[in-house]
Formats: structure tokens, sequence, C-alpha cells
């Protein structure tokens, strides 16, 4: 899976380049992820090309933040489609994950 | 290939003219002989000269009423009649003009007169047809578009009669979306190439204004249709008057979401609406003026609920102004009659019956003027239910089938409206069902088989996901923790959350179900 990455300030920008992300290929996500956020606490994951997410990308994502939690650091979102809204609000991910409209304001979030 | 050469009738009752004009005129053309005026439209029943020389003086039937009868009928009254005749009284000739005669030759005659007139008379006729035939392809490539398929829920069928003379007659289709297209029926007034370029001329400026439209407003909104006329006027209007034409026409937009018909209709043909409910047609008249009148109020759209069964006929002035050999014309009662007698049949076959009756009524199959008709039928909601299966591998790099088997027969349905959202969440749902399946049933053995049945009835989809692993067991699994702290538990709540009703069960033969609910 591709991922772009983007440093501004402090903050690691990670644009995800996946229209899906399922059971099918949260593994993929989590070894392309990994070496990036090693060493790094301030993330942010740019996820408007994702059209579609099931709760294994769900169960991705609250990984990440685990991660970087335990370094004192944290996980932001932003650019979130409609359908995978929706899915954050029925597993309440929006209540755990700061969800931003922009990458200029999660960045500045931090 | 060799030309053939023209054929050419003359009808006289003294054998020395015949033999003169035979002899003037053998080398260059075919010749056809008639002694009297009923052999003469005797023989144009059986061929079509391309002219007739024609005598006035002749016993029994005179040549003012033969050429009177061709010009009134449809088939030869565009061949060009030239009298030759000894009578040379300025009222004799006015007399053949008035007949319908294009030119008029004195006995005695010099051969090389006739010859020139002739020929004269054959060359204009060969550009007339020929200008004909620009406009008729014009018409074919440009003016009658073609309907869409796709539609949901929507049947429609269309029918094109071009005339000798085409007259700008013009259909186009817009779809919008899978749920909704606009269609547009109209008629420049005048005839030939320029009211065919016209027309062709009218429907890009729809294509164009409509374009324009959708790009200004919000994407969810379509342009609405007296919106779209005003546009298309106000951007013609200055062509229009210069060359000092109108057009009339009907913009219908069909939306099958909202079971809703709004059309501006600009002094067109009444448009028939067969309600399926009542067995019974009304009829759709708008309040505008043609495209082309200066003063222009505002134009107006006017709504129409529709329901399954229905059926709407647009036609141009061609189909019930077609006329019988007395004069008579079909007319809109007729066709509306026509319509409500025979509105149960599928309109692919009914468009079929509409020609066949105009037909019989007119007892040809030429017509004066473009005859053009269009049906739409909204479809009756299937009594039957539908149904679709998918068998996919035991394998996570299957979901993507999966969801695209769920959205297609989701968005098939005709007549039910399952919105984006709706089947956002059905998809999800059918993710997290196989999902499951894959990783836990079969304990990750990827050469198992899934089975999923969709199955639609009056009031709900069911889709069902069959595996023959694991039984599973609903209590043995935790609740969901919305903290955070873990990474999974999560898709049995989704899939409770995202449909109707969710059952699991295992039959006797060790098979397990998976059962969603959709209500509509």
């Amino acid at each position: 899976m591709k991922l772009s990455t983007e440093k501004i300030g402090d903050v690691t920008v990670v644009t995800v380049l996946t229209e899906v992300l399922d059971a099918s290929n949260t593994e993929e996500f989590k070894v392309a992820a990994a070496p990036i956020l090693e060493g790094t606490t301030k993330v942010v994951f740019e996820i408007s090309q994702i059209k579609f997410m099931d709760s294994s990308g769900c169960g991705v994502l609250l990984s990440h933040l685990r991660q970087l939690k335990s370094s004192n650091g944290n996980l932001k979102l932003c650019r979130v489609q409609e359908p995978v809204r929706t899915l954050f609000e029925l597993v309440r991910i929006d209540r755990i994950i700061e969800i931003f409209d922009t990458k200029e304001e999660a960045v500045k979030s931090f | 290939m060799k030309k053939i050469k023209p054929l050419v009738l003359i009808v006289d009752d003294n054998s020395t003219n015949i033999d003169l004009l035979v002899n003037t005129l053998k080398n260059d053309y075919r010749l056809g002989v008639a002694k009297n005026g009923q052999k003469a439209l005797d023989y144009t029943e059986k061929r079509l000269p391309d002219l007739i020389l024609l005598d006035i003086m002749m016993p029994g039937m005179n040549g003012y009423e033969v050429c009177g009868r061709l010009k009134t009928a449809t088939r030869t009254k565009d061949i060009p009649v030239i009298f030759i005749t000894a009578m040379t009284e300025t009222a004799h000739k006015t007399r053949a003009f008035e007949a319908g005669a294009l030119d008029y030759i004195t006995k005695p005659f010099h051969t090389a007169e006739v010859k020139a007139r002739v020929r004269t008379h054959l060359s204009l006729k060969k550009a007339r047809e020929h200008e004909i035939y620009i406009a008729s392809k014009i018409q074919k490539t440009l003016l009658l578009g073609k309907p869409p398929r796709d539609i949901n829920g929507i049947q429609i069928a269309q029918l094109t009669i071009p005339s000798q003379k085409v007259d700008g007659d013009f259909i186009d289709f817009f779809k919008l979306d899978n749920q909704c297209f606009d269609l547009v029926v109209g008629d420049v007034m005048g005839k030939g190439v320029p009211a065919a370029l016209l027309g062709a001329a009218i429907k890009s400026h729809f294509l164009r204004v409509l374009n324009e439209l959708i790009r200004l407003t919000d994407r969810k909104e379509f342009p609405d249709p007296e919106k779209i006329i005003s546009a298309v006027h106000s951007s013609m209007i200055d062509q229009l008057e210069d060359i000092e034409t109108f057009v009339t026409l009907c913009y219908a937009r069909f939306d099958m979401a909202k079971h809703l018909l709004s059309f501006v209709d600009c002094g067109h043909m009444r448009t028939i609406h067969f309600h399926a409910d009542s067995n019974r047609c009304s009829l759709l008249r708008g309040v505008n003026m043609p495209l082309g009148f200066p003063e222009q109020e505002p134009f107006k759209q006017t709504l129409v609920p529709f329901k399954p069964g229905d059926l709407f006929v647009f036609y141009s002035d061609g189909l019930t102004e077609a006329k019988n050999q007395d004069g008579v014309l079909y007319g809109e009662k007729r066709l509306v009659d026509f319509v409500q007698k025979n509105a149960i049949i599928e309109p692919k076959e009914l468009i079929n019956t509409v020609r066949k009756d105009v037909v019989a009524f007119s007892q040809s199959d030429i017509f004066d003027d473009d005859l053009t008709c269009v049906l739409v039928g909204i479809e009756k909601k299937s009594a039957l239910s539908d149904k679709a299966e998918l068998k996919i591998k035991n394998n996570l790099t299957e979901l993507a089938e999966v969801r695209s088997f769920v959205r297609k027969f989701c968005e098939s349905i005709p007549d039910i409206h399952l919105n984006n959202n709706r089947i956002n969440l059905i998809e999800l749902a059918a993710t997290e069902v196989t999902a499951n399946i894959i990783k836990h049933a079969y304990d990750g053995h990827s050469d198992e088989q899934i089975w999923i049945n969709a199955l639609l009835s009056d009031d709900k989809i069911v889709f069902r996901f069959y595996d023959w692993g694991k039984e599973f067991e609903l209590k043995s699994v935790p609740s969901p923790v919305f903290d955070g702290s873990l990474s999974g538990g999560f898709g049995l709540h989704i899939i409770s959350h995202t449909v109707d009703e969710v059952t699991y069960s295992r039959d006797e033969k060790g098979r397990n179900c998976a059962c969603l609910k959709i209500k509509l």
C-alpha cells in the first residue's frame, strides 16, 4: 500500500493512498505504516482517498493510536469521507481520535 | 454503374402530338404514354414518373382535374407537371398554375423549347430531392437522440417516420443519474434544411445550457426545467427572430425517486398521461408560448406525480395531423382512445401498434409531415421477487466482490429507492459478515466456499451468507469496548446497527447461515 509522508514542523502527515481499507489490506497498511511511526510521536493521517473502511480498518487505526500514546504522542485524522465518518460514529472512534476537516487544522492542533 | 434515365410520362389523346413528343425526348429519357386522364392516374399507381407532360383538353377527365388529383395524393404530389396545350389565353394558363402545374408550353411548340423546359424542371426536381436528402440526413444523425437504457423502472420507446419534406422535429434525452432523465421533444416551424439545422442548433443549445447550469448549481440538485428553458430561450431569441421562425416544444423531467414529472410545455402538442389506477387518460398542457416569441412571461413548469403502470405519450403534430384519403385528420381524440385501449402493452410493442394504426388510418406509409412519438412507461412494481446469487472463495481478497454484488443488487431494484447512504451501510454489514466467516468459521482454510443469496420481496431485501465451517455462537462473543483499548470486537455491533434485523442459524446438515434483513 502506498503511503506518502510529509513533515510539517514536528508533525508527520501521512496521506493514505488507498480507496479501501478493509480486512483484506489492514495487515498491509500496518506493515507500511510501522517504519513511519517508528521514532515519531505526532502523526496525522490524511484519509480523503478512503471511500470504504470496515471494523478491521478501525482496529488498525486504534492500534496505531495506542502505540503513539504509549510514547506520549497522538494520532489525529483529517479529511474523512462521509461513509467512513458514519462508521467512526457507529464505533465511537470520533470520541477517541480527533478528526479535522483540513490537514492544516489537524497539524495546528498539536 | 449506368445512370438510369429519368422517366417522363406523356399524357395526350392525340397520336400526332404523342409521336412528336416521343421523338423529341426519346434519346434522353425513358418515356411512358397515357392516352387519357384516367390512364395517366392508373399509370402513376404503378410507376412514379419524374415529370409529366399533360394535355389540357382530353375526353373524359381534363388536364386540370388530373393535375389536381396528382397534387392531393402524397405519393404523387411532388412530381413536376408541365401543361402542353393549344389554349393560349391567360385565364387558362392561370388555371393550370392554380391546379399545381409548374410550367406551361403552348402548341405549336418548338422541340428545342420542350427539351429545355423538361431539362430545367428535372434539374430543379433533382436539386429539391438533394435538399430533402441532406435534411433527412441531418434529421437522422443530429435531430433524433437515443433514449437512455439504464434508468431504473422506466421503459422508453420512440417512433420516427421522416416525411419527404423534413420539418425539423427533434427529440433528445439527457440522463442526469440512474433515477432521473430529461426528455425534450420539439418542432421547428418550417421545412427542409433550414428547419433541420435550426433543430440541431436548439439541441446543442440545450446541451450547453444544461452543462453550464449543472456546473453552477449544487451537485445534489439539478437545474429546474423552467430555468433550462429560460436560459435556452434567452440565448436563442435573437437568432429565432432573425430567421423569423419559432419552435414548439415540451421539456420533461422524469424523477423516479420522487415519482414526479416536471415539464415545461411551450405550445407543443398536449402530452397524454395514462393513469394505470383509474384506466383513464388526462392531457397535459403547459402555459407557455413557443420559443421565438419576443414578449415572454417567465417560463413556468408544471408538476405531475405518476404511479407504477402509468404511461406518457409525447408526439409531434405529424401524428395527429396525418390525413386519410378523404382529408380527415387522425386527431388527438383518436390517439387518446387508442392509448387508453392499449396502454397495457409494453411501450416497445405499443409503439409499433401506434404506427400500424396511423398507417391503417391514412392508408399510406408516406406522410406529409415528420411523424414522431415517444412513449415513456413507468414499470409496474413486479409481483415476482428478484433474486441473485454469488459464490466466493474463503479469502479476504473477495470482500470487494461481495460489496459490488450487494451494491449492484440494491441499485437494480426497480421502483424502490435505496439512497446511497443506506447502500453504503448495507455494503459495510456484508463486508463484516463475510470477513467474520473467513476469519473465524474456516480457521483460515482458503479452499472453502461461501454462498451469498440476495432475495427481494415486496417489503424487504434479505441477504443470506452460507458457510460449512465451525458453528458460530453469538453468546461467546464479548460486547464491544468503545474506549479505544481494544482493536477488535466491533464487527457484530456494526452489523446489528446497519441492517434492520440479523439472525444466525445452523441447519441439520451443518450449514451456517447469517441472515441480514433490510426493510424497504
